[in-house]
């Protein structure tokens, strides 16, 4: 039946609507370029899911954990190897992406006899300087939103990732709004804290539609933050050693918040 | 199929492989010749013509080593470093040929960092020494050919349960012995070894008990008398004020000794 084209159609939207179902749940993660770094933050995982990749290149992730897992491996063995034949300098995320993992995840999503990736993912590469930082989201059908300018959109420091579009869709209009070049750690991490929060409430067929007042989340930020454990990690701007990839211990998240 | 497809089709096994068989696999990394293959080259003499210390002082472990790089008699390069930083808490120090020792440093520095990111956790200190001792194994098939032979120190900081600096030194064949005091490879450690040995057993204080700058005095002062009778060894090139690579591994980390404190030091207790 998959022989006729209108079927094929079908079936991938089929599939399209399965995995979206499946990714909807996910819990939101942040990525925020700062004066001296990129700093990716999500909440209340029960399994990691922030990952180095290579010297200058993190990962985050939501989906099926044997995807990600496979994803994952594939983009560390591709990086390192490209490091080990060229060099560190050679590694790129927009080759990366647009080269190898996307051609992947489309082909995976479209043969419709095979599995398809369950997974998104949220890449960041941290550049010499705050211009040169690289935020890229990858979707199980291989498509690529990045954040860098074009037609009708200024380049962003940014990056997010949510199980549905709407979530998705509200966290970047609050960044949007929110987010200035050159902020501190501290305030990178409240606003990053403060777009997840967002992003979480956007979610479920009860989601909110839009921004939500400041107070409204700051109080469920707070609310959350009792409860919940934090995951966040670093790519470091300082190029005194080559390895910029750092995951931030609770601690280190939990003092600037104050609360 | 292009190569990221090959990464993720059937046969994928990403977590099981190290990062030289995932070289061997992507055809990056030269096969390991077999028993078969090789003829030994009865011709063949070691050249492992340089010269490397190790010790373990207050400060850590001290590893020093000339800058000569030769070819036969002749004298190719006079700024080499011998001494290579692998990761944050560990140095490799080579002696013999060049091309396979860099490549073999390379090697190793993608495995423990390939290892980190695919495993989420940092290779333990006895997996980093076993994975320089099988490269060395799988390169023994060059050495019997006469070609490739590599004679490391490895010395690194162990921030484990029981937390010390740790040093070994290898054969070509890749046996690692761990010492408790002081390691010397290269064409120049048998003077290198004595002078050791007296220091150790007979100086002022036990080579563990000196103090940075006393470490540093001995490992200039060894080197000197390695190059004295050692063409391969450079030690201190008085006229181009050419000095050795010193690095110190401890518990934050490694330091590379900046030149000029090594040439204040040579200046004050070597010359």
């Amino acid at each position: 039946m998959i022989e006729e084209p209108y079927r094929w159609v079908e079936a991938i939207a089929n599939r399209a609507e399965y995995i979206e179902t499946q990714l909807a749940a996910g819990s939101p993660i942040v990525a925020v370029g700062y004066r001296d770094g990129i700093l990716f933050l999500t909440l209340g995982p029960a399994r990691q899911k922030l990952f180095e990749i290579y010297d200058r290149i993190a990962m985050g992730a939501i989906g099926h954990p044997g995807d990600i897992e496979r994803l994952r491996m594939a983009a560390i063995e591709l990086a390192s190897t490209e490091g080990f034949t060229r060099s560190a300098a050679d590694v790129s995320l927009r080759r990366l992406a647009h080269y190898s993992l996307s051609p992947l995840l489309k082909t995976a999503f479209e043969q419709v006899y095979g599995a398809p990736y369950l997974a998104r993912l949220l890449f960041a590469e941290i550049g010499a300087k705050q211009e040169g930082d690289l935020f890229l989201r990858l979707d199980y059908d291989g498509a690529i939103a990045t954040n860098s300018a074009s037609f009708g959109q200024t380049r962003q420091d940014f990056g997010v990732l949510s199980g549905t579009r709407q979530s998705t869709e509200l966290m970047e209009n609050f960044l949007r709004a929110e987010h200035s070049t050159g902020a501190t750690f501290d305030r990178a991490l409240k606003i990053a804290l403060d777009a997840w929060t967002v992003g979480h409430l956007a979610l479920g067929d009860g989601g909110v539609k839009e921004l939500p007042a400041r107070d409204k989340i700051l109080a469920a930020r707070k609310e959350r933050l009792r409860g919940a454990g934090i995951e966040a990690a670093l790519l470091e701007r300082s190029d005194k050693i080559a390895i910029r990839y750092r995951a931030l211990t609770e601690a280190e998240i939990r003092a600037p918040l104050g609360d | 199929m292009d190569p990221a497809a090959q990464a993720l089709d059937q046969s994928f096994s990403g977590a099981s492989d190290d990062f030289p068989a995932l070289l061997r696999r992507r055809g990056l990394l030269a096969a390991v010749p077999t028993a078969g293959s090789v003829t030994a080259n009865s011709a063949w003499v070691p050249t492992e013509a340089t010269t490397i210390l190790a010790f373990k002082f207050q400060g850590g472990v001290l590893v020093a080593g000339d800058r000569r790089a030769t070819a036969g008699n002749t004298v190719v390069f006079d700024r080499a470093d011998k001494v290579l930083e692998i990761d944050r808490h560990s140095i490799m120090a080579i002696a013999g040929v060049p091309a396979t020792a860099w490549e073999m440093a390379r090697v190793l520095e993608h495995s423990f960092q390939f290892f980190r990111r695919t495993q989420l956790q940092e290779m333990s200190v006895d997996g980093k020494v076993r994975a320089l001792s099988k490269l060395l194994r799988d390169n023994f098939g060059f050495v019997l050919q006469g070609v490739g032979v590599v004679v490391p120190i490895f010395a690194t900081y162990d921030s484990g349960a029981d937390p010390s600096a740790r040093l070994y030194f290898y054969d070509a064949m890749g046996a690692q012995f761990e010492v408790t005091d002081y390691a010397a490879t290269g064409s120049g450690s048998p003077a290198v070894r004595g002078i050791l040995f007296y220091e150790n057993t007979w100086g002022k204080k036990p080579l563990l008990k000196l103090t940075e700058d006393e470490a540093v005095t001995v490992a200039l002062r060894a080197l000197d008398t390695a190059a004295e009778s050692d063409t391969a060894t450079g030690g201190v090139d008085r006229n181009a004020k050419i000095f050795p690579v010193i690095k110190i591994v401890c518990r934050d980390g490694i330091t590379t000794l900046p030149e000029k404190r090594i040439a204040a030091l040579f200046k004050r207790s070597v010359a």
